[in-house]
């Protein structure tokens, strides 16, 4: 069991994305219990690809990789998780960018930094309306939300989303980020974290759940 | 030499990509546009493409668009434009034989000149910006560089407009038009800085730069916008940006086929919509660097997308408009050679138009200094690319014979004037010698580039609009103000 459990964790570290699949049917049909193959395979594995990018070992595409490796591993692996056990994250995160803004690379990456450092992340996609955010969050119960704007007009939106959030679950922490947002600004629209970068949006989030 | 002035003549061209690469790229292009399609979120310009024979999936809001409706575009475009300037002796044109240099825009972070601090850019820092690139001699159309973010958030474009006129005699391109409505209300305002709409059609003193949205889509606002843009006589630039690793494919010439599928997908709308419209051909591609996951602006990629898209552009007879910028923190060396790599590739390769120097932090951050830099940087690339020829005045024969052998050349009529013409003088670069230099202060180039800014911003002086235009653009101001959060009445 052990074994598989490693080779699991290879599999993430060696980005083997077509494959991962068939092993983790291995795994399910081994009787190992995915949950720690999930725990000590997976997680492990990303923890480990997301550091070496995270030194600057590796390149971006790698840590994507890494990543869609992960993900293909659960999709077979989660529902074969007993009902009523969930596996262990930092915390669920809702991610999204602004109302009528349409970037979403640094969104991208900040969400593949969150998964691959043990969060869940649940990505609402690029101009998502502020009233979404709201009723998304108040449906899954996120520990935080997240919101990346990149234009000095959409910048607003974050506000926006917050008041009513906080209105409704004060328990909710928020972080924010994109080019033309600053530290001051964060705070003017009362989010709790603020990052220029997806390294950073993880230390932001880790401390807001820790 | 040719007759027109403004701008920087072009007598050099190096050639990166050949007529068989051209047209390599250019039937991929629309094989793509025939195959993969582009997604286009406006509901307009779906129905304006299927009208003429596109196939649309209404589900994946994406258009098929046949190799024919290109070719007509291209057909019906407009290859001489002319950025007209409300000081009419910076007239750009655009003729495919100039260079036109551009400072970058829409930042929203300033360095304080006075402080250091580094803050949401103001209104201020936009009228400082922009009196200093009305001065500059290589800066010659102008992007408002900053976003006015202490404005009421819905009229910060209209804000940066109003201060960008009144503050330059130069053609003034914003690419803040993404909705129909700020389509109308910046035209509205353009119509009334040129004296009315007729003038205006004539002589369009501002233009609007559109971003595609790669990979292969076109955002519903820009596209609307665009359109109406094109039936009020705006010139535009389609800019394609994709970002070759991440939204383009890690080879340029892949990212440069997906830009152009972009770029040609919009003409076609625009072109169907108001034939014969004036649009440049826009691209800016640079790759996201891997490690950092910041945009290499500056980068050797991006100078030589850059001059692979004015190839583009010129293969199709278009101008074109390409981008530069840089990924440096603050004025120094690495920003020097971000602007210089960036500029002289496309440069060399025949620009018509470059977008945009001046700002740091890739396109985000706007120090004065680093516009006066830059602008020192494209003198000295604007000496490099003016080309050399053999005639009778520049092989100075009879010079040669009358100072004879072993004289000096210094006290010849020749010498003076070709000092001129053939001799770029710099103003921020410091040939004096080392007794000098460090006697006076051992001045760095950062600390001549203030002094610059600073004489600017004290002596330089351009002319307002009327009193009656200032007004009627307050006016039209105040109308566009919307409730929105922050800095503004909230909606409930
Ligand atoms: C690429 C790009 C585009 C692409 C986007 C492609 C895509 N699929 O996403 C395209 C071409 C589509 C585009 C379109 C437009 N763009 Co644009 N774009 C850019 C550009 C050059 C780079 C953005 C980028 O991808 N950077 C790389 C990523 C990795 O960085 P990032 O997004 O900043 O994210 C990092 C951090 O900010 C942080 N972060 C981001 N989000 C979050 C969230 C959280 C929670 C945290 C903690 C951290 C965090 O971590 C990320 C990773 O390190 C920027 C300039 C710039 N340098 O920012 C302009 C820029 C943002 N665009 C701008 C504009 C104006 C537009 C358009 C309106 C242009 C037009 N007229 O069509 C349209 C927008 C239409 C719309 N409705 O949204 C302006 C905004 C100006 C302003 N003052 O508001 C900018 C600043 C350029 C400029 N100076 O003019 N754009």
């Amino acid at each position: 069991m052990e074994e598989i459990v490693t080779r699991l964790k290879n599999a993430v570290i060696n980005y083997e994305m077509e494959t991962i699949a068939d092993l983790a049917k291995e795994v399910v049909d081994s009787g190992v219990d995915p949950l720690v193959a999930i725990e000590e395979g997976l997680a492990q594995g990303i923890k480990t690809v997301g550091e070496k990018f995270g030194k600057g070992e590796i390149f971006l595409p790698e840590l994507v990789m890494g990543a869609e490796a992960m993900k293909a591993a659960l999709a077979v692996l989660e529902p074969a998780v007993p009902s009523g056990k969930h596996r262990a994250t930092l915390g669920k995160v809702l991610i999204g960018t602004v109302q009528d803004d349409i970037h979403e690379i640094g969104k991208n990456l900040v969400s593949t930094m969150l998964s691959s450092n043990g969060f869940e992340v649940v990505d609402l996609g690029v101009n998502v309306p502020s009233e979404d955010f709201v009723k998304k969050a108040a449906e899954i119960k996120p520990n935080i939300l997240a919101m990346s704007a990149l234009m000095t007009t959409t910048m607003p939106r974050m506000g926006e989303v917050i008041a009513p959030l906080k209105k409704e679950d004060p328990s909710v922490k928020t972080i924010v980020g994109g080019a033309p947002v600053t530290d001051v600004y964060a705070k003017e629209v009362g989010a709790d974290g603020y990052s220029g970068d997806a390294s950073g949006a993880v230390d932001s989030a880790k401390k807001l759940v820790g | 030499m040719s007759a027109v002035s403004y701008g920087i003549a072009r007598g050099i061209r190096f050639q990166i990509l050949s007529e068989e690469d051209l047209d390599r790229i250019h039937w991929g292009t629309l094989h793509i546009l025939e195959k993969v399609g582009v997604q286009v979120d406006s509901p307009t310009c779906r129905k304006l493409l299927k009208e003429n024979g596109c196939e649309i999936d209404e589900k994946a809001r994406s258009a098929r668009i046949p190799s024919h409706l290109v070719e007509e575009a291209l057909s019906k475009k407009k290859s001489a434009i002319t950025l007209a300037a409300r000081d009419r002796s910076y007239d750009a044109r655009l003729d495919l034989n100039h260079s036109y240099m551009c400072a970058n825009g829409n930042g929203a972070v300033a360095v304080d000149f006075e402080t250091g601090e580094r803050r949401n850019s103001t209104k201020k820092d936009l009228v400082d910006s922009t009196r200093i690139c009305d001065a500059l001699p290589n800066v010659h159309i102008h992007w408002p560089m900053v976003s006015s973010t202490d404005m009421p958030a819905s009229v910060v474009h209209l804000h940066d407009l109003e201060a960008s006129l009144n503050n330059t005699g130069k053609h003034v391109m914003y690419e803040t038009g993404v909705t129909l409505e700020d389509a109308k209300n910046l035209t509205a305002m353009g119509y009334a800085a040129a004296g009315g709409e007729k003038e205006y059609r004539r002589r369009p003193i501002t233009s609007c730069l559109q971003c595609t949205y790669a990979p292969l889509q076109h955002d519903a606002g820009v596209m609307d916008a665009s359109l109406e843009f094109a039936r009020n006589g705006v010139p535009l630039v389609f800019f394609c940006m994709p970002q070759p690793g991440a939204t383009g494919p890690a080879s340029l010439v892949g990212s440069v086929v997906v830009g152009n599928a972009e770029v040609l997908s919009a003409l076609v709308m625009t072109q169907l919509s108001s034939p014969g419209a004036a649009v440049i051909y826009g691209l800016g591609i640079a790759p996201l660097d891997m490690k950092t996951t910041v945009r290499a602006g500056g980068s050797p990629e991006h100078a030589i997308c850059s001059a692979m898209g004015t190839e583009m552009a010129h293969y199709y007879g278009m101008p074109s408009c390409v981008g530069v910028s840089g990924t440096a923190k603050e004025p120094g060396i690495q920003a020097a050679i971000e602007t210089y790599t960036g500029c002289v590739g496309p440069l060399l390769a025949g620009a018509d138009l470059m977008c945009g120097i001046g700002l740091l932090e890739d396109s985000s951050c706007l120090y004065l200094e680093q516009v006066v830099i830059d602008d020192e940087i494209v003198g000295a690339i604007a000496r490099l690319i003016r080309g050399e020829w053999a005639d009778d005045e520049t092989l100075a024969l009879d010079v040669i014979e009358k100072v004879g052998i072993g004289k000096d050349y210094l006290a010849q009529k020749h010498t003076m004037q070709f000092l001129r013409t053939d001799h770029f003088m710099p103003s921020l670069i410091d040939r004096r010698s080392e007794d000098t230099w460090s006697t006076t202060g051992k001045k760095t180039m950062r600390d001549s580039a203030r002094e610059k800014v600073k004489e600017i911003l004290g002596k330089h002086e351009v002319k307002p609009l009327s009193d009656e235009v200032n007004k009627d653009l307050a006016a039209m101001i105040k109308k566009a103000e919307k409730p929105m959060w922050g800095g503004e009445s909230r909606v409930e």
